[in-house]
């Protein structure tokens, strides 16, 4: 199967800081795919280059084929950013349109896709509330929304649930297996262990490197725990040996 | 670049805006009120002023000059009381109840008489009427001694000596009937929609970066360039409205002249909310919050109204600063919107100052999309 993210050696440096550290991964076709580890431990970062926003220092990034920074591969990709990046003072909708328009999405291809959108995160009757007036779950899945609108065959989400309550947390991980279902690539970074069990593959990260990657099964079976969290823990006092 | 996507941010632009009350409240009313006091406070002459008079004339009532020109001092600016002793006089100025002491000497009448049959021998301060005046504000001094020339001329003529030169500037060229206001309102709404524009573009820039938004457009397919022009067409178009607005109620409430075409001068202003628009953009980049922004403010909005020739013509200005004059966009604006309201001058008069704030526009702009473009 290919791959649609493929990362040799990437290495990003911020004024002798190391943030992502001779990283090398690959995200397949329709799967989803966990980057864990504790703050700041470069999962935004390699976010960021995989989305254009950086330049690495070192080594390569390859979406959808395609070598970042790309313009290209922008409208292929969906990102939803930590800080949720929507417009406080429009509505939901507003927000939806103005996204959809900046993808190039005609006005009947935006009122489709945001009636389906609407009803998956069961937004329907909060269309014309302004974003600052929801809840901060409304917020959330809005936010998710938005980077879904145009229909993205890969989907980039950084931290998309810290700060949500575990019962919104858990329809979270149901969209996302809908979405993979339905055959969309999705790259999620997290720092909740216990949540990636969901996740087709797991990768850890510590200090800017991978530590250790596979299936949540295969890492609990290595390290003979049966946490995620422990998991990692014993991968992080190892350095990375299990 | 893509006409679709500069629209799209335009219309998000002013989306925010339509949608928050305040906002609106600074963008329209805010400025109406700066124009309305500045309006109020500049329009109003000086009026009844008290002053004292001493008249040591000892003329006879009948032929006295003294009391002619007493007579023909402006009474809505001068209010005149009188007093015998020179020193009362002067301690009234002294304690506050009285601006100015206005003293005729004993022979005035006889000496302005005998100077005018051809003697002299009268030594000038016999024929000389002294004003000793409190010029601690020279807007109350000097309307004082203007009253006062302005009878002493109008008493000479009407005693039918004619001074052997006289001055004639009642045809003007531009401005015949011209008020201050006129002068300044092109300022006012030159200023006002440059510090509106600035501080939209700080809140709305620091907002794209802080709320992760900026991040979320630079990873789609919106160019940088389509994001500084979409909120240059939103911003140009407020400045625009902003500048019909402030002219249109200074039409009706101050009655200010404008001979020019309108349209032009809206547009002279939509160009200065562009430059604020790229200038703003650009300083957005130095502040991590909103409240940092705003301290930007001072620096770029005082020059603007101090050293723009908003009050003030230019010339008026030290040498050495006039250079800072002419390196702040809002000059051109002023000067710009001035010879179209008050001289009726096109496009083909004032495109100095177009092509100027047109290369502030196309320098700020292209920063603005270069430093948004650069990755780290």
């Amino acid at each position: 199967m290919k791959d649609d993210v493929c990362i040799r050696d990437l290495e990003k440096d911020f004024g002798g800081f190391k943030a992502v550290n001779k990283l090398s991964l690959r995200v397949k076709h329709g799967e989803i795919y966990g980057l864990l580890g504790p703050n700041g431990a470069g999962k935004t970062t390699v976010i960021k280059i995989l989305c254009g926003l950086l330049r690495p220092s070192s080594g390569e990034a390859y979406v959808l084929d395609t070598k970042v920074p790309d313009p290209r591969t922008a409208s292929r990709i969906g990102y939803m950013p930590q800080e949720l990046a929507m417009y406080r003072g429009l509505t939901v909708h507003e927000n939806l349109a103005f996204y959809g328009e900046v993808f190039g999405l005609s006005k009947q291809q935006i009122d489709t896709r945001e009636q389906a959108l609407l009803k998956l995160i069961d937004l329907q009757d909060s269309r014309d509330t302004l974003v600052d007036q929801l809840s901060g779950g409304m917020q959330h899945r809005t936010s998710l929304a938005c980077a879904l609108l145009h229909e993205p065959q890969l989907l980039f989400l950084d931290e998309p649930t810290v700060g949500v309550d575990p019962d919104l947390r858990a329809s979270f991980w149901q969209y996302f297996e809908e979405l993979r279902d339905s055959g969309i690539t999705i790259l999620i970074t997290t720092h909740y262990m216990d949540e990636a069990r969901h996740c087709d593959r797991i990768g850890f990260m510590r200090e800017g490197r991978l530590i250790a990657e596979g299936s949540p099964q295969e890492l609990l079976e290595l390290t003979h725990t049966d946490s995620l969290e422990d998991a990692f823990l014993s991968y992080s006092r190892t350095g990375g040996s299990a | 670049m893509k006409v679709s996507r500069v629209f799209a941010v335009t219309k998000r632009a002013l989306r925010d805006i339509k949608n928050d009350r305040r906002t609106r409240v600074l963008i329209f009313v805010a400025p109406l009120l700066v124009m309305i006091l500045f309006g109020v406070a500049f329009t109003g002459n000086v009026k009844d002023v008290r002053v004292i008079v001493v008249n040591n004339d000892t003329a006879a009532a009948s032929s006295s000059l003294s009391d002619k020109i007493i007579s023909n001092f402006d009474t809505s600016t001068l209010n005149v009381a009188y007093s015998n002793s020179e020193s009362d006089a002067i301690g009234q100025v002294q304690n506050g109840s009285a601006y100015a002491v206005i003293a005729f000497p004993s022979t005035f009448t006889q000496s302005v008489e005998a100077r005018a049959s051809g003697q002299t021998s009268i030594p000038q301060e016999n024929v000389t009427v002294s004003i000793l005046a409190d010029k601690s504000n020279v807007n109350v001094a000097n309307p004082i001694i203007a009253a006062v020339n302005n009878a002493v001329v109008q008493t000479t003529q009407g005693q039918g000596h004619q001074p052997p030169v006289s001055v004639d500037a009642s045809n003007a060229i531009y401005g015949a009937n011209a008020q201050f206001i006129d002068t300044f309102v092109p300022g006012i709404v030159s200023v006002a929609v440059w510090q509106i524009t600035m501080l939209l573009t700080l809140i709305a820039f620091v907002g794209e970066r802080t709320s992760g938004t900026l991040s979320r457009l630079l990873a789609s397919p919106l160019k940088e360039s389509e994001l500084v022009a979409g909120y240059a067409v939103a911003f140009g178009a407020i400045g625009a409205a902003q500048s019909a607005v402030l002219l249109a109620v200074a039409v009706l409430l101050f009655h200010i002249t404008i001979v020019g075409n309108v349209f032009l001068s809206f547009g002279v202003i939509a160009l200065l909310a562009i430059v604020a628009e790229g200038l703003g953009i650009l300083l957005s980049s130095f502040a991590r919050r909103e409240a940092q922004a705003v301290q930007f403010l001072p620096f770029v909005v005082l020059p603007a109204f101090l050293l723009s020739g908003v009050f003030w013509p230019i010339e008026a200005i030290p040498e050495w600063l006039q250079p800072v004059s002419y390196l702040l966009p809002t000059t051109y604006a002023v000067e710009a919107v001035r010879s179209v309201n008050l001289r009726g001058w096109g496009l083909d008069k004032i495109y100095p100052d177009v092509v100027a704030l047109l290369i502030f526009a196309g320098v700020f702009l292209v920063l603005a999309t270069i430093l948004l473009r650069r990755r780290e």
